[in-house]
């Protein structure tokens, strides 16, 4: 039997088709995958189904009827529950009571009944198979792979059939992926519907029974996993080959242990309540890709923080410096005065101006660099100029100056603000992210470009969520756990499984 | 420049939109809309000295648009105009009467223009200063100041620099050097050069915003206060400086009305100036030069205000200022430009 069927399901945004005639259906009792590229559609398709979005056109068949879902609440109460990318949990509040929001068991008319409500998670718990104790627990002293495993409760105790995992992998380590997808297996053996949202194909081809793949809001087919290969999945997202490693020439500095450090940090320690550093030492060479691996959390984007902006942390205590020159005091201006140039971690909150056009864009951070401006007075057309070669160099779209920075994709975007870090070309580059929400064609433009740049001698550190961007560019890796570099591994020794490890928390 | 017309268009529709339900409703109060507009009309243009002392009406709207809008920029919302030009007018008061024979008449304006500019400014960069240093949200902190302003206002013409000689809350009369010279073509009215000069000044001064580097920071921070700060712009200096500039304007209010028509400072002569601001800057906008044409509008209704009194039947002046609500309701109503556009798409399946 089919739990879910789509047909023909479209959902337009003013003249836009997030999604157009969209049809696939899911077997009850299966897992099944959903990929493509950033801003293919997934997650519309899937707000579709959660009542988010309700669809403009088309139906939804569950258990073989049609439903108009038209809210949450509704989905909900014909089963359906959904695991947010990003949790929807009460950081403050325990475990139980995050599970029970909503759905809370009574006594009378008012009063809570926690004990009742904690008997029956239990036996969900152990008819599952499943195991969890910390009921008691504050979710904020949960790890991250744990907060989601209570997000996941949450829908079974509502009891849902269907569960939707929004890239439910984006932020674990390998070890935690494993260990929810056991978790998800044994979930279909009890006959629960799991619909996984993914651009990982591993995952997806290791751990789904059949996929659908979608592409520019429609669905291009769905395969059996067992029939499928990577290569398969990958041209019917695309629309063409891709390669997933970088290929290009790795030009080998000669002799980079003689070389002199560019930057050099150490034992930076900064105490926050959220996410301390302790002890924090590297060097950065030209010519190397450094790449920051860890679970998010673990310090790195504190550490990135105080990278690019060390003037904010008075109370840090050890020694910045480039070139042998103290940053500790240094505000962006001056650490762009150093030649260092930064693509940060999070595009739309800290690198764009979204309602204002290519040309203001491309002047952030730069509007003190003499070559475009004097005594306070910018030199626009100086700007512009510079701004159109950038276009063509990279590839940018739409090719107007004057295009609104937040019409554009996420990829556009992306490479202006590459190309902004880039110009002049700096010495060194603090790289956050640069393919996250970007698309598989611009993924291999930015690692080409970041490539390029090492091999003319810049040094780079690279902080990414994603362990195969980092093994594939990186010449070293640092390992960050608990607010400390835990390991460091040679380009020769890179093995995912050890990384994760660490990553973990174990030993490499 | 396409998306700032495309705006501009959108408030000159809501706007006319608002006059229109305006219009309707003397209809219904039993006058002529024909007749409410002729009034106007002719209560603003009809002659040299009304034209005259429509501008005279503008030019104050002028200023603490620009108040609002400079600040709105950098993301501050300014409601403290009224407080700013208070201070201003008193800065004005205050140089005139310390040094009352301070050679020819351009440098005694001059220095009643500093006066004002720093007196309003210094209003205007306390809330400024508690946004960047303490968070306070400047909407609470420019409200509570107009209040202290009111006050510290009241104490200078009261005890400090009241005229002995008059019976009301009032200054003495200002040297003559002070006084703005009224163009003879106004037949009287108190309008002269300094109105031109201000429109001048407002036109450079959008040019300057556009292009120059601290126009850029003010937008930037308006924008994306984070995106910015990661790329080295100063928040708390794009905040401090623009309220500076902000009260330093609305302070210039000062010079109009006390060197410009009554020669001395009276207690509470705004006529919600600084308030009427915040809606001139929102017909317009933000837009600097847009400022002019929706202070220019927010002038005649201003002056025609009182001949609806003495010449219709029917209505008051309380029509022209619910015409000027209506006409806010108008502009500010952009979600229907979103809906008409939705509604004229629907069709096409």
């Amino acid at each position: 039997m089919n739990a879910i069927e789509f047909k023909n399901v479209s959902r337009r945004f003013e003249d836009f088709y997030a999604n157009r005639n969209l049809s696939f259906e899911v077997k009850a009792g299966t897992i099944h995958g959903l990929v493509g590229e950033n801003g293919a559609g997934k997650s519309t398709a899937m707000k579709a189904l959660f009542g988010i979005h309700p669809p403009t056109e088309g139906e939804i068949l569950i258990r073989g009827k049609t439903s108009s879902i038209k809210s949450p609440i509704h989905a909900m109460r014909l089963g359906i529950g959904m695991v947010h990318q990003h949790f929807m949990l009460a950081s403050s509040e325990t475990v139980l009571d995050n599970i029970i929001l909503g759905h809370e068991p009574r006594r009378g008319l008012i009063f809570l009944d926690r004990k009742k409500a904690l008997k029956s998670l239990q036996e969900i718990v152990s008819s599952y198979g499943l195991s969890f104790h910390k009921w008691e627990f504050p979710i904020a002293k949960l790890s991250v792979g744990e907060q989601q495993r209570v997000e996941i409760l949450k829908l079974l105790y509502q009891k849902s059939e269907v569960l939707i995992l929004d890239e439910p992998t984006a932020v674990l380590t390998p070890q935690e992926v494993r260990e929810l997808f056991q978790n998800l297996k044994r979930l279909k053996e009890e006959g629960k519907t799991i619909l996984l949202i993914s651009h990982k194909l591993k995952e997806v081809l290791e751990f789904t029974d059949s996929v659908t793949v979608m592409r520019r809001g429609e669905g291009v087919g769905t395969v059996k996993t067992k029939e499928a290969t990577e290569d398969l999945l990958a041209r019917m997202m695309v629309g063409r080959e891709v390669s997933f490693t970088y290929q290009g020439e790795r030009k080998m500095i000669a002799h980079p242990e003689h070389l002199k450090p560019l930057v050099r940090v150490e034992r930076l320690t900064i105490e926050s309540q959220t996410e301390p550093l302790r002890d924090v030492s590297f060097e950065l060479k030209p010519g190397e890709i450094v790449g920051i691996a860890g679970v998010q959390g673990n310090g790195q984007t504190e550490l990135l923080k105080y990278l690019s902006h060390p003037d904010r942390f008075p109370k840090a205590s050890g020694e910045y410096m480039i070139r042998g020159k103290h940053m500790q005091m240094a505000g962006p201006l001056e650490l762009r005065r150093q030649k260092v140039g930064l693509i940060p971690e999070d595009r739309l909150e800290e690198g764009l101006l979204l309602r204002q056009d290519m040309r203001e864009n491309f002047l952030l951070g730069q509007h003190h660099d003499p070559r475009y401006s004097e005594y306070g007075m910018l030199k626009r057309s100086r700007v512009t100029a510079e701004l159109e070669s950038k276009i063509s160099e990279y590839d940018i779209r739409p090719t107007n100056p004057s295009a609104l920075l937040g019409k554009m994709s996420g990829g556009n975007q992306q490479k202006l603000v590459i190309a902004r870090a880039l110009d002049p070309s700096p010495e060194i580059l603090w790289v956050a992210h640069p393919t996250r929400g970007v698309d598989v064609g611009a993924i291999e433009k930015i690692h080409e470009a970041l490539v390029r740049e090492r091999n003319l001698g810049r040094a780079i550190l690279l902080f990414s969520s994603e362990l195969d961007e980092l093994i594939d560019l990186s010449d070293r890796i640092l390992v960050f756990f608990g607010g400390s570099i835990k390991a460091e591994f040679q380009r020769r020794d890179f093995d995912p499984w050890k990384i994760g490890k660490v990553m973990g928390g174990g030993s490499a | 420049m396409k998306l700032a017309s495309l705006s501009f268009l959108k408030s000159c529709v809501g706007a006319a939109v608002g006059l229109m339900l305006g219009l309707l409703l003397c209809k219904y109060a039993g006058e002529s809309p024909l007749k409410v507009l002729r009034v106007l009309y002719e209560s603003s243009f009809g002659s040299g000295y009304d034209f005259g002392m429509t501008l005279f009406y503008t030019a104050p709207f002028i200023l603490t648009g620009l108040s609002v809008a400079i600040p709105f920029r950098a993301g501050l919302f300014n409601i403290g105009a009224e407080g700013q030009l208070t201070m201003g007018a008193l800065g004005v008061a205050a140089a005139s009467a310390l040094m009352p024979n301070l050679g020819p008449s351009l440098f005694a304006i001059s220095f009643a223009c500093l006066a004002a500019f720093v007196c309003g400014g210094v209003w205007g960069l306390i809330p400024g200063i508690l946004k960047a240093k303490r968070g306070s949200h400047e909407v609470i902190t420019t409200i509570l100041l107009n209040f202290i302003a009111a006050g510290v206002s009241a104490y200078f013409i009261l005890y400090v620099l009241k005229d002995p000689a008059s019976s009301q809350a009032e200054t003495a009369e200002v040297a003559s050097p002070y006084w703005l010279k009224p163009y003879a073509i106004f037949n009287g009215a108190p309008m002269g050069d300094l109105f031109w000069v201000l429109i001048v000044l407002t036109l450079l001064f959008s040019v300057f915003l556009s292009l120059s580097r601290w126009g850029y920071e003010l937008k930037s921070t308006g924008e994306n206060e984070r995106a910015a700060e990661t790329y080295g712009i100063s928040k708390s200096r794009a905040w401090m400086s623009s309220m500076f500039v902000a009260g330093g304007v609305a302070g210039l209010v000062g010079v109009v009305e006390v060197l410009g028509n009554s020669h001395r400072l009276k207690m509470g002569f705004s006529a919600d100036y600084g308030f009427v601001g915040i809606a001139v800057a929102l017909v317009a906008r933000g837009n600097i030069v847009g400022l002019i044409p929706s202070a220019l509008m927010f002038g005649i209704l201003q002056k025609g205000s009182g001949s609806l009194d003495l010449e219709t039947d029917k209505v008051t002046r309380d029509l022209s200022y619910i015409i000027q609500g209506l006409i806010i309701l108008g502009v500010a109503s952009e979600g229907i430009w979103d809906y008409l556009k939705l509604l004229r798409r629907k069709p096409r399946v």
